[in-house]
């Protein structure tokens, strides 16, 4: 794919409280037209990762750069070709649709005519342009979830950060927000995303690092990971060979 | 009962900090815990010093006897208004709403621990307003034993019958609000209809009471503070009972308090569903057709959504623009009753000379609304959202800019209609009004930017409620008290100023001395976000 690396993580590690650590030496590239998935189980560390890197979470461990701005000394650089969405996302539910996705033009400093062009696009895409004068707080959770996508593209980042983003979202907005992406990493951004649907990362995806108990355990492309056998196969013969292993 | 034993610990617990201190492992958040306790302890100590000093001045002028009946008229009006404020928001359409009805809780035990949780959470303060006044009226009537142990029992029921008459009317406004597509707003226009109601009200119960007793006013505190607690029964029952070891009082303050627990959460627990799904509901057209896109600078668009989260919280709104509400009723009262009429009734009929008390009209206004500073809870208003602000690429100084345009936004046009609407009563000549209106305006930036410190420092944004951070949290209580109090102190200080020297050249020193505090605070802000960052 690319040669440019979008996110380059480099023995990233993060503890909280004098325990054990969320995130331990962890080290990826993720390079310009990548879409590059992140999986594991339940608290291996995936979002406290996405966390540090979108810059929602300090870290002191480890360097984190985007498009070659470190995110510890140059996070507003960071943040202007990064977009961030949660797995959960809480917007705020007393704007209406089109207030809040205004809000993040204004802050990105799209022009009128830019913006609304961009918001015209999405919402359509997604099928939320009907809804966008209706408050947040009256949205379904897959309407926030598309609102939160729809916010996140509406400037165009160069690298799209996605906690869980099917995670709630209908079949035909999972099947778009797949488009998006990869019509994004076409024209040369790149995506980092968690999942747990190993399906849909085998298929989306061309990168993929496995991570457990905050170590990244296996990371690179599709197919020299599965060398011929599905992810699914891969992924739990990975983490039951480290269970193994630790036992 | 169980069920509500269980409830009650639950909502005490997650909302206590003693187990979020117990439970964090995040350094950083047990050190602000700590240092917020620190805070707060030291407000309890001025309270109680306050409450001391205040029991010291009846006692020597030999009114010791009424500092029971005086105690529960102040536990009871405090108790009274803090909770109409916190009803929204605490009782009705809070967060936890869903998951607390979908379990199996009756509609009155959710309700009545939701109360009994507000009670418990303020009884620190009624705590230490009514134990020093104890220990005040001690020193001076020297009653027996039992009246300590009646006073630490009895004062714990005080607060109950002026909390379930706030929540009753809460409730009131709640069920008539329900029925209206805007509810916020229209639970926010009744609320202040009533605030206002109840103000004019006891102006006018006050009016006829000095009337009645013009001559005495100075004379028989102690007469006054009887005859109010008879016209409160429950402040009589109190009195009674640590004055004069009433068992009957003691009975009746305890037993109409449970009693009318019991039927108020009775009451409201038979619409308690409906309203909250009412309030919890909104209204969703789907009809929207995109239109052109107004662009903002970075500032504006965090103030504008600021404006958004306010008008979208009634408990936002009443508390957060009610200073500007009276401050704007005052300056109508003065164009229409008269300044002269206004000070008159105000100072009880005193021989003041009205000429001398105009130096002080920037200072009365500023009381109001300098009263709450928005920008001392905004930022913890952010909470959950939080993610947002800190995903994007804006410098953290750009979002508390932000929070503090809209502040100026909201007190300085009301600031300039109340002074003016004052000073044109008064007869204040037209330079003077400028430069009162100056004042006005470096007041405002102080408010704001004081404001903003403390609610930066302070910040909180684990909090589980809003009425947690808008109505009691620790960067507001921070803010309000010292800020209340040494503007009462300096509206005196400004009048005998003003006596001794040129009236203009001391508002011009207090505005270069509200400017420079200002920007002192704006400097510290500017300091700690790059810190932050």
């Amino acid at each position: 794919m690319g040669n440019r690396a979008m996110l380059d993580i480099r023995h990233y590690s993060k503890s909280y409280g004098a325990g054990k650590k969320a995130a331990d030496d962890v080290t990826l590239s993720v390079m310009d037209g990548d879409i590059y998935g992140f999986i594991g189980h339940n608290g291996a560390g995936k979002s406290t990762t996405i966390r540090a890197v979108v810059g929602v979470l300090d870290f002191t461990d480890g360097e984190i750069y985007i498009d070659g701005h470190s995110v510890k000394d140059e996070p507003m650089a960071c943040k202007r070709v990064t977009a961030y969405i949660p797995d959960n996302p809480d917007l705020y539910e007393n704007l209406t649709g089109i207030q809040y996705l205004n809000f993040v033009a204004d802050v990105f400093g799209l022009g009128s005519a830019e913006r609304e062009q961009s918001i015209r696009q999405y919402a359509d895409l997604f099928e939320i342009t009907d809804d966008l004068g209706d408050l947040i707080g009256a949205y379904s959770h897959g309407m926030r979830q598309k609102l939160a996508i729809i916010s996140a593209l509406i400037h165009d980042p160069k690298l799209l950060v996605l906690d869980e983003p099917f995670v709630g979202l209908d079949p035909k907005a999972t099947f778009t927000l797949k488009e998006v992406m990869r019509e994004m990493c076409e024209r040369g951004a790149a995506v980092f995303f968690s999942t747990h649907v190993l399906d849909v990362a085998e298929k989306l995806c061309n990168k993929v690092a496995i991570i457990k108990q905050g170590r990244i355990i296996a990371s690179g492309t599709m197919e020299e990971l599965t060398e011929g056998h599905s992810l699914e196969e891969t992924f739990l013969e990975e983490t039951f060979l480290e269970a193994d292993g630790d036992a | 009962m169980h069920d509500g034993i269980v409830l009650l610990k639950a909502l005490l617990l997650s909302t206590s900090q003693r187990n979020i201190y117990r439970h964090t492992t995040d350094g950083r958040k047990r050190r602000r815990i700590v240092a917020n306790a620190v805070g707060f302890a030291f407000l309890y100590l001025l309270i109680m010093a306050y409450c001391v000093t205040m029991c010291v001045g009846y006692g020597v002028l030999g009114m010791a006897e009424a500092v029971p009946a005086l105690c529960a008229l102040t536990l009871s009006a405090l108790a009274f208004v803090f909770t109409l404020f916190k009803t929204n928001g605490y009782l009705f359409n809070f967060k936890e709403y869903d998951m607390l009805m979908s379990l199996p809780f009756e509609a009155r035990t959710v309700a009545g621990c939701k109360f009994l949780c507000m009670y418990v959470k303020s009884l620190l303060w009624y705590a230490s307003i009514s134990l020093s006044m104890m220990v005040g009226y001690g020193v001076f009537a020297h009653p027996p034993v039992v009246a300590y142990l009646a006073w630490t029992v009895l004062f714990l029921f005080l607060p109950i019958i002026p909390m379930l008459a706030a929540a009753l009317v809460g409730f009131l406004i709640a069920k008539l609000s329900a029925g209206f597509k805007k509810t916020n707003i229209v639970q926010t226009v009744l609320m202040f209809a009533f605030v206002l109601a109840f103000f004019s009200l006891r102006f006018v119960m006050d009016d006829l009471f000095r009337n009645d007793k013009v001559e005495l006013v100075l004379g028989q505190m102690s007469a006054m503070t009887n005859d109010a607690a008879r016209s409160y029964p429950p402040a009589g029952w109190f009195a009674d009972a640590i004055t004069r070891s009433d068992a009957l009082g003691a009975l009746l303050l305890v037993g109409v308090s449970v009693a009318l627990f019991a039927i108020v959460f009775r009451i409201v627990g038979q619409s308690y569903r409906s309203i909250n799904s009412a309030l919890r509901s909104h209204a969703a057209k789907g009809r929207y057709h995109m239109t052109a896109q107004r662009r903002r600078s970075v500032v504006g668009a965090i103030a504008f959504k600021e404006l958004k989260r306010m008008t979208g919280s009634s408990t936002y709104m009443v508390n957060g623009a009610m200073g500007e509400v009276l401050a704007v009723l005052l300056g109508v009262a003065t164009l229409v009753i008269g300044f002269d009429k206004i000070v008159d009734t105000a100072t009880q009929g005193a021989p003041i000379d009205v000429a001398t008390l105009r130096p002080a009209i920037p200072f009365i206004v500023y009381f109001l609304i300098g009263m709450v500073a928005t920008t001392a809870f905004s930022p913890s208003l952010e909470g959950k959202n939080y993610w947002i602000l800190q995903s994007l690429p804006i410098e953290m100084r750009t979002v508390y800019q932000g929070k503090m345009l809209f502040n100026l936004c909201l007190t300085v046009p009301f600031m300039a209609f109340a002074t003016v609407c004052l000073c044109v009563s008064a007869q204040v000549p037209v330079l003077d009004t400028a430069l009162y209106l100056l004042l006005g305006l470096a007041l405002c930036a102080f408010s704001t930017a004081w404001g903003c410190v403390c609610g930066v420092r302070h910040m909180r944004l684990d909090w589980e409620n809003e009425v947690e951070v808008i109505k009691q949290g620790t960067a507001l209580v921070i803010y309000l008290f010292p800020n209340m109090f040494v503007t009462m102190g300096l509206t005196v200080l400004v009048v005998f100023l003003g006596m001794r020297f040129d009236c203009r050249l001391v508002a011009l020193a207090f505005t270069l001395l509200a400017t420079a505090l200002a920007a002192l605070s704006y400097l510290w802000i500017l300091r700690a976000t790059q810190r932050d960052h």
